[in-house]
């Protein structure tokens, strides 16, 4: 068991392309880390350089207190599970899951005995003499996680382990590896695109977009405060909803206006955020699609949109609506290269049984507890830290 | 009118369905496809009955066209050194396939594996290699083993040997290897081996149909071959067996029974190779085609 730290790692691939720039990051005993983030963020290649498997071109990566950038990935005392899961196909599950201790010349009956007890966490005791091709996808996973498991190592280290499962299967073995982190302890970095296996699997979330990390911190606080508009835009389904606005005074009241529309910003929001720097300059007004709440056309600060798209999902209806002014919104933070980025649509999480049509024209008001401002140029939340 | 599902599934179906044979047509397909199989069986097995059926005569019969004798197995073995020659023959295959197993196996790995500057290059290089004809170099790979003094013993045939099965070998292995995930190899190294270990006790036992491929391909094409046999095996105690029968056959007084019978146990070996080694051996040259 130990901790694992990242201490401004960077990996410059020879060409000049840099796969990831100083990335600090500190992976608590026992912590299950979720690195998360679009292709090509450098996700991966972080894994891959704390597995030894690529070389760490600058920076220091250690594992339990020691430097390992130059041990050999056999001598770092880590296990890894792969996104194919690479099971030795010649091998049974058993000796593909005793295959490690086997090198370490372990004896015969200490193999099998760790090899039995991970089958009997890992429900494969009935699986152990077959080989791969004769199992399942989420049964190959399952081996694939057991041959990480009986090496007892310091630290796991998974690769998007659930990407090439059935959707029904990834949320079983979400649950499953999440169950058999927290039962065995072990300092544990996974990676993933996908953000809601980030959110749920997580004790921490990192993170990345173009080999830099943009927030580290628990799924709950990413998703409330995210750092910047991307993290905004890439946690959460639907993301928030980010709207370019301009921020002004009226008779002492603060108001966010946004194409034809404007709502008050609450008073609260000039001691939590740098708000009175940024009068009359363009932000981006977030807000998340259950803060977009459908009103009386009396409400005080409602405004009107059109629903262009209903998904009904049974449990809620994600409502898209459009706006006056086609420059208002900007969504999809995630495609766009650089933050404000523009599209004309916004997505509302309603109620089950809410009474939308698409071509309605909806009265709306924002939840005035959960607005985030971002700054226009740079995306950075505007949000004070505690 | 009414219109049930099943009518409607029908005209669904129907443009886009293959037009089915009646079983008539399928007969007369599959006679015609038997008929054609069965010539070529003819063509190919009529050698070795004429082989089998000359070897059971003696030259006499031979020459007036009746009569049947055991007499040419009888003699075969104090008419020609069938036996030593097989042995020859045996150590010269093994030898050089061995070599070109190993040379093969290491190369392929490396160059499916591991990123080293000019990779490619050298893979292109060993594999247009593969295009020189055997002619084109022999003279002077004679004179260079020559020079060497290998022409006495089996050496010279088995370096011969090896350096000609080696780029077809190496190409093969290379081609397996490459279909070997990356993720596989890195696995085998975060538990803890290294790349002789995930070459060894990885990448070997899962190259079993190429290796199988290479040992036979080699093993029917050096088994089979007198050119080099005859020209870098001078010591007649080190003749291969095509070398010993062609020595038989460029005789004064030549048995063709003798010839028959020798050139059916010379066979043998290669088609003991080749069945046993069959069923990896499609599965190693249809490598790749799948996916």
């Amino acid at each position: 068991m130990a901790e694992i730290v990242f201490d401004q790692v960077a990996k410059v691939y020879p060409g000049g392309n840099t796969a990831v720039e100083n990335l600090s990051l500190h992976v608590a005993d026992g912590e299950f880390m979720v690195l998360v983030g679009p292709s090509g963020c450098g996700k991966t290649t972080a894994l891959r350089m704390i597995a030894g498997l690529e070389e760490v071109t600058d920076g220091t990566i250690s594992i339990g207190g020691q430097v390992v950038n130059n041990v050999l990935p056999k001598d770092r005392d880590i296990a890894m599970v792969f996104q194919n899961y690479a099971l030795y196909p010649q091998m049974t599950v058993g000796q593909n899951m005793g295959f490690a201790l086997k090198i370490r010349n372990v004896p015969k009956d200490e193999i099998k005995q760790r090899v039995n007890e991970a089958a009997k966490i890992l429900r494969l005791t009935e699986y152990l003499e077959r080989r791969p091709k004769a199992l399942s996808g989420g049964q190959r996973q399952r081996v694939a996680m057991g041959r990480a498991i009986v090496r007892e190592p310091q630290a796991f280290f998974m690769d998007e382990p659930l990407s090439n499962l059935d959707a029904q299967l990834r949320v079983e073995m979400r649950t499953e590896i999440s169950r058999i982190q927290r039962l065995l302890g072990v300092a544990t970095i996974y990676v993933t695109h996908d953000q809601t296996e980030a959110m749920t699997m997580g004790d921490r979330v990192a993170v990345m977009r173009g080999g830099v990390l943009q927030q580290v911190a628990t799924p709950e606080d990413l998703y409330d405060h995210p750092a910047n508009s991307f993290v905004a835009g890439f946690i959460g389904s639907p993301p928030m909803n980010l709207l370019s606005a301009t921020l002004v005074e009226t008779q002492g009241t603060l108001r966010a206006r946004f194409g034809d529309q404007s709502v008050e910003v609450p008073a609260k929001y000039r001691d939590s955020h740098r708000l009175n720097e940024n009068l009359t300059r363009p932000l981006l007004l977030g807000v998340r699609p259950e803060d977009l709440v459908v009103a009386t056309s009396d409400a005080p600060g409602h405004f009107s949109a059109t629903v262009t798209l209903r998904e009904a999902l049974g449990s809620e209806i994600l409502a898209h609506l459009t706006f006056g002014g086609e420059d208002v919104i900007v969504t999809d933070e995630t495609e766009t290269s650089s933050p404000g980025g523009h599209s004309a649509r916004v997505v509302a999480r309603l109620g089950a049984r809410a009474h939308v049509a698409v071509g309605e024209r909806l009265d709306l008001t924002l939840n005035p507890d959960n607005l985030h401002f971002f700054d226009a140029e740079s995306g950075e939340t505007l949000r004070l830290s505690k | 009118m009414t219109t049930t599902a099943a009518t409607v599934a029908e005209t669904l179906v129907t443009p886009d369905a293959k037009p089915t044979r009646s079983p008539a047509r399928r007969r007369l397909g599959r006679t015609l496809i038997f008929v054609a199989m069965a010539i070529m069986a003819v063509i190919m097995l009529y050698p070795f009955a004429v082989m089998i059926l000359i070897s059971f005569k003696t030259n006499a019969q031979y020459l007036i066209g009746s009569g049947t004798s055991t007499q040419t197995w009888q003699q075969i073995n104090s008419t020609l050194p069938i036996w030593q020659e097989l042995w020859n023959s045996t150590v010269v295959c093994s030898l050089s396939i061995l070599i070109i197993l190993v040379i093969g196996v290491m190369a392929g790995f490396s160059f499916a594996k591991l990123q080293f500057r000019g990779g490619n290059v050298v893979f292109l290089a060993i594999v247009s290699a593969m295009m020189v004809p055997l002619q084109a170099i022999l003279i002077p790979e004679f004179v260079n083993i020559a020079k060497t003094g290998l022409t006495n013993n089996y050496l010279g045939a088995v370096v011969v040997y090896a350096a000609l099965g080696t780029p077809f070998s190496i190409f093969l292995f290379t081609t397996y290897f490459r279909r070997i995930p990356d993720e596989l190899i890195e696995a085998g190294i975060v538990d803890g081996l290294g790349y002789w270990g995930v070459l060894w006790r990885l990448a070997m036992p899962m190259a079993l149909p190429a290796i199988a491929t290479v040992t036979v391909l080699q093993f029917i094409q050096i088994w089979d071959d007198l050119l080099v046999g005859l020209l870098f095996l001078q010591n007649p105690s080190e003749r291969t067996i095509t070398v010993g029968l062609a020595a038989l056959a460029a005789g004064h007084t030549t048995s063709i029974p003798l010839l028959m019978a020798g050139s059916l146990v010379s066979a043998l070996p290669a088609m003991i190779v080749y069945l046993v080694f069959q069923r990896f051996l499609v599965r190693g040259l249809t490598m790749g085609i799948d996916r």
